[in-house]
């Protein structure tokens, strides 16, 4: 078989070609990583399956399933339900404003039976797909420089806001950040780009001091210095460090993790667990575990740069930039570079809803990999 | 990947600025990746050293070790006191812990009745998070076991063994050795700017009398430390016995005490109030400091209840006062012996007689117990005529007494390790001038009552035993010896202190006449039987009037109340031939020295004598002492100042 099945309808609707398509590379990567994962969760509930390690290893599983699923199905479909799924998850960001349950003092979940969820998550795929809708139809002077910017820009700032307001700042940024890179890519004038990274740059100072939520502008303050409360609003971060820096080169072997082990770090098993990671492997484990994730992130964008469709490369290349944003926050966190928020590691962290939506993101990459050539009719530019 | 060829090279602005904006967010992600691959290398290779430093610091703690406190052992080796193991019971405050019904699973192997457990539960819900409460000590071996199995099911529970100070003879010690207690505030005040954080450890207790307290610092040893591997909650989750820093354990204290005899006089006090002190008269070695009615000191390290601490320091007879260093009393007929010494050595021929006739008139008469005609120097001892101390104290006159007295350790305090001795007094004029600046003069009318050992005279019964060392020596001014040895160290001797600065002839005299004394004629004839053949003792009698001098009427004998009873004296060297051992006896409100004192000081002295091999050697048979007659010679309630 090869690629040039996929230029001739009707066989490259088989799914046994769909599936020789996919990116086999990409999935042992993630394989790599959630098993990377699965090796720390295990290690750190004292060489135990219970309570995460098994739990992950088969969240991973059936998540990985969905993905291929998600890949099988065709790019157009995709296409019609872009504006659907980023109204769904406006519609439940506004439901969770109203009805959402509080927990840890932030309104983010929403209840259905015993079922709860963030609804969040839908709009960091919502936000994506919807962007590329928008764009796939766009010409490019338009998408350059022009007053019909408004419309993306209301698009991306109305979910943030809803989400900010929760308040979830982290995903707010996330969803912004994701948003501003499809906007990029797009075609943004470099004039717009350097004047709102200026404006955000003039922003961020008095919104920490005067539009944050106390809790909010202490994590950053501690970023800043966190030694200087050790044991209050600093203690995660310099823990992590600890952790991270005690590692040395090789780290203290498996299991062997004394900060971790003991309890000193907290949210090991989720947010901290790069810094569990770094502890017990070291600078070459750490490193190792970047390079996968480099790689994950490089054979997405290569997708996008592939698809034909410019829906195809914008949505391609908007999960990539989530996926991205969550390594580099996360990283950053872990390391003292930026203030804890609540972003996890990607498939390294214990958790199902992170895992879910970058899984179905995945899905979405393979998607537009397998139906590169596929013509996306509806609307304008499908070969434009 | 080869690209079919109906898809020509487009020229499509959209998707170029596509390609090469996904370049610029690829090299993005690329220099965000590599960003914290610096970062790390940062942390994890150039401040890992650091970070190690600090995570080895999150993960041990080192827990304090109490060094096993030193033993106090007597001059062979018999243990007075010493630790004993203790096995406590503690619950601590902790997530996941119900202080409630943890104490109700505990009363079903332990001893907690519902009141008890009610107080327990308060002071558990107010002491701080995982400090511990002690709920029971000394629990049985059984208890203790059966809990210490149970403890992984028991959370905020342990079972440990301490240490607790032990006192195997209860009372016949503990003014010496004293006891130790709780740490309180005071004890950390004094313990200076940093003091021993082992203070605050909850099982420590720190000397607070007597030996215990004076040599605190030698006996408490150097606390170790066992370093234990902590999670972030500080729960201990083990041991790391490699590195443990061993505790240094205080060192053992040997006193010149022994056991034998100082349980003899514990004995012999009965419920008397007094004390008894016995000294090597060749090295000074204390071999009893006796002080009764005594405290058992055990009680003192559990801690007192308000009632029990009421009943000891309200009681009249004063168990909580070391009465051989604290206590001071008129020596009486005791000081007789230093007016004859000190007329002796100023010239004064003890040939000389005076007639007493029961009276004597010096500005009022002076009265005597008895008619003992005349009367020379030698005689008047053995009698303990009064009349002749009256009239060869005027011819002397009160600073030389005072001087030669002060020659043989009266009014001097003594270092011997423990604090509380009191110096008492041996007046002279210059006290006189001193003290009464409204009536400076020493008037002759004085000088009397101090030939008898009364007036200002008070001394305490440590003094008048060194005293009579010094007279049965006859060559070194002696010192008393308690602690003869510190974790091996042998301490100065108590025969180094340099020379009795007074004539031996002199001294051989007092020596005979005191041998006098528990013969024929003597005070103390009848009551001075050793039992021992050939080893006799030698000694003088002592009556001091307890009740304040010319202000009321005092009590002779044992009429009357106990408080107004005069204090009876005995003192006394033996072998009188080869002396050895030296010995005061001082029983407070105890009536006659003859009758109170002497028989309890041959009771003591044959017991030192019997423990003495070489003495022994001389001594043929050992019989029964002959039984002392209850009282002394039936005595007129006379002149207050009239001692026998």
């Amino acid at each position: 078989m090869t690629v040039s099945a996929l230029t001739r309808p009707g066989e490259r609707d088989r799914l046994i070609v769909k599936l020789a398509e996919l990116d086999w590379v990409f999935v042992l990567v993630l394989s790599l990583i959630a098993g990377a994962g699965a090796l720390m969760l295990f290690s750190i509930a004292g060489s135990s399956w219970t309570p995460w390690a098994a739990a992950h290893v088969a969240r991973f599983g059936i998540c990985l399933l969905l993905m291929i699923a998600l890949a099988m199905i065709d790019i157009r479909v995709w296409f019609a339900l872009a504006y659907p799924v980023y109204g769904l998850g406006l519609l439940l960001l506004v439901a969770v404003e109203a009805v959402g349950d509080v927990r840890l003092g932030a309104q983010r979940w929403l209840s259905i039976g015993s079922f709860s969820f963030q609804p969040s998550e839908v709009m960091k795929l919502g936000i994506v797909l919807a962007l590329a809708r928008l764009y796939h139809g766009v010409s490019a002077e338009r998408a350059r420089l022009s007053w019909w910017l408004l419309v993306p820009a209301l698009m991306i700032g109305v979910p943030v806001l809803l989400v900010a307001h929760q308040p979830d700042l982290g995903t707010a940024m996330l969803i912004a950040l994701t948003g501003g890179a499809i906007v990029m890519l797009a075609g943004l004038s470099w004039k717009v780009i350097g004047a709102a990274l200026a404006g955000a740059l003039a922003v961020i100072p008095p919104f920490v001091m005067f539009g944050m939520h106390e809790y909010q502008r202490q994590r950053v303050l501690t970023f800043l210095d966190p030694e200087s409360d050790p044991s209050g609003s600093g203690y995660h971060i310099l823990q992590s460090m600890i952790a991270l820096g005690s590692g040395g080169l090789l780290g203290k072997g498996y299991g062997l993790g004394s900060q971790s082990q003991l309890n000193f770090l907290p949210e090991k098993q989720t947010d901290f667990i790069f810094a569990t990671l770094a502890e017990e492997f070291g600078f070459v484990g750490c490193v190792s575990l970047l390079v996968l994730y480099a790689a994950a992130i490089f054979m997405a964008l290569r997708t996008s740069y592939l698809s034909h469709s410019h829906f195809g490369r914008l949505a391609a290349a908007g999960v990539t930039a989530t996926f991205t944003l969550y390594v580099l926050i996360n990283g950053a966190m872990v390391m003292g570079l930026a203030p804890v928020v609540g972003v996890p590691m990607p498939m390294l962290s214990y958790g199902g809803t992170v895992m879910l939506t970058v899984m179905i993101g995945f899905g979405l990459v393979q998607s537009v990999r397998v139906h590169r050539y596929a013509e996306v009719t509806s609307g304008k530019g499908s070969f434009v | 990947m080869t690209q079919p060829a109906i898809f020509f090279e487009e020229v499509n602005e959209r998707q170029g600025t596509f390609h090469r904006r996904t370049v610029i967010l690829g090299a993005f992600a690329g220099l965000g990746v590599g960003a914290l691959c610096a970062r790390l290398a940062y942390l994890q290779l150039f401040e890992t050293q650091r970070y190690e430093k600090m995570a080895s610091s999150n993960q041990f703690n080192f827990k304090l070790l109490p060094a096993p406190r030193g033993m106090i052992v007597d001059r062979n080796g018999a243990v007075l006191a010493a630790n004993r193991p203790n096995f406590r019971l503690m619950v601590a405050r902790d997530k996941g812990v119900d202080p409630e019904a943890t104490l109700h699973t505990l009363a079903e192997f332990v001893p907690l009745d519902e009141a008890r457990q009610r107080r327990l539960l308060k002071d558990i819900n107010s002491a701080p998070k995982r400090a511990p409460v002690q709920v029971m000590e000394d629990m049985s071996w059984e208890q203790f076991s059966a809990i210490s199995v149970r403890e992984p099911e028991l959370p905020g529970v342990t079972a440990d063994m301490g240490e607790v100070r032990v006192y195997p003879y209860g009372g016949a010690f503990a003014h010496v050795i004293g006891y130790v207690a709780k740490v309180n505030r005071e004890d950390v005040d004094n313990a200076g700017p940093s003091p021993d954080p082992i203070m605050l450890h909850p099982s420590f207790r720190i000397g607070k009398q007597g030996v215990e307290k004076a040599f605190d610092a030698e006996l408490r040893g150097k606390a170790g430390a066992q370093k234990v591997e902590v999670d972030a909650n500080g729960r201990q989750v083990r041991e790391d016995p490699q590195g443990d820093i061993p505790a240094t354990p205080g060192k053992t204290i040997e006193l010149t005490l022994d056991i034998d005899v100082q349980l003899r006089a514990e004995e012999v006090f009965g419920a008397e109030s007094g004390a008894a002190v016995v000294m090597d008269v060749r090295n000074g070695d204390l071999l009893c400091l006796f002080s009764g009615p005594s405290f058992d000191a055990n009680k003192f390290v559990r801690g007192l209840t308000g009632a029990e601490y009421r009943a000891l320091s309200g009681y009249d007879h004063k168990p909580l006062f070391n009465k051989a260093l604290t206590a001071t009393y008129p020596p009486g007929s005791t000081f007789k012996t230093m007016v004859a010494l000190s007329a002796l050595e100023n010239g004064y021929d003890p040939k000389t007689v005076h007639v007493c006739t029961g009276h004597w008139f010096f500005g009022r008469t002076w009265k005597c117990d008895q008619v003992h005609g005349a009367q020379d120097m030698h005689n008047a001892i053995a009698t303990s005529c009064d009349i002749y101390f009256y009239q060869t104290a005027l011819a002397i006159g009160p600073d030389k007494i005072a001087d030669t007295a002060r020659k043989f350790g009266l009014g001097e305090i003594f270092d011997i390790g423990i604090p509380g001795q009191k110096k008492g007094l041996v007046p002279d004029t210059a006290y006189k001038a001193r003290r009464f600046p409204k009536d400076p003069k020493w008037h002759p009318g004085e000088t009397p009552s101090m030939g008898i050992g009364q007036g200002y005279t008070n001394l305490n019964p440590l003094q008048l035993c060194v005293m009579t060392s010094r007279i049965a020596n006859g060559e070194k001014a002696l010192h008393p010896r308690l602690i003869r040895s510190i974790g091996g160290v042998e301490q100065k001797s108590g025969a180094a202190w340099g020379d009795l600065p007074v004539d031996k002839g002199h001294l051989h005299f007092v020596r005979e006449a005191m041998a006098a004394v528990t013969t024929g004629i003597g005070t103390a004839a009848r009551v001075s039987d050793l039992g021992l053949g050939p080893i006799k003792m030698a000694g003088k009698t002592g009556t001091a009037q307890a009740y304040s001098y010319g202000a009321g009427r005092g009590v002779h004998g044992t009429a009357g109340a106990w408080k107004l009873r005069d204090h009876a004296w005995f003192v006394a060297f033996a072998p009188y031939d080869d002396p050895r051992y030296a010995i005061s006896v001082l029983v407070e409100h105890g009536g006659f020295g003859a009758s109170a004192a002497a028989p309890r000081a041959r009771e003591i002295m044959r017991t030192v004598l019997l423990k003495d091999p070489e003495v022994m050697k001389r001594v043929e048979t050992v019989t029964p002492m002959p039984p002392a007659p209850d009282e002394a010679p039936a005595a007129t309630p006379t002149d207050p100042g009239a001692k026998v």
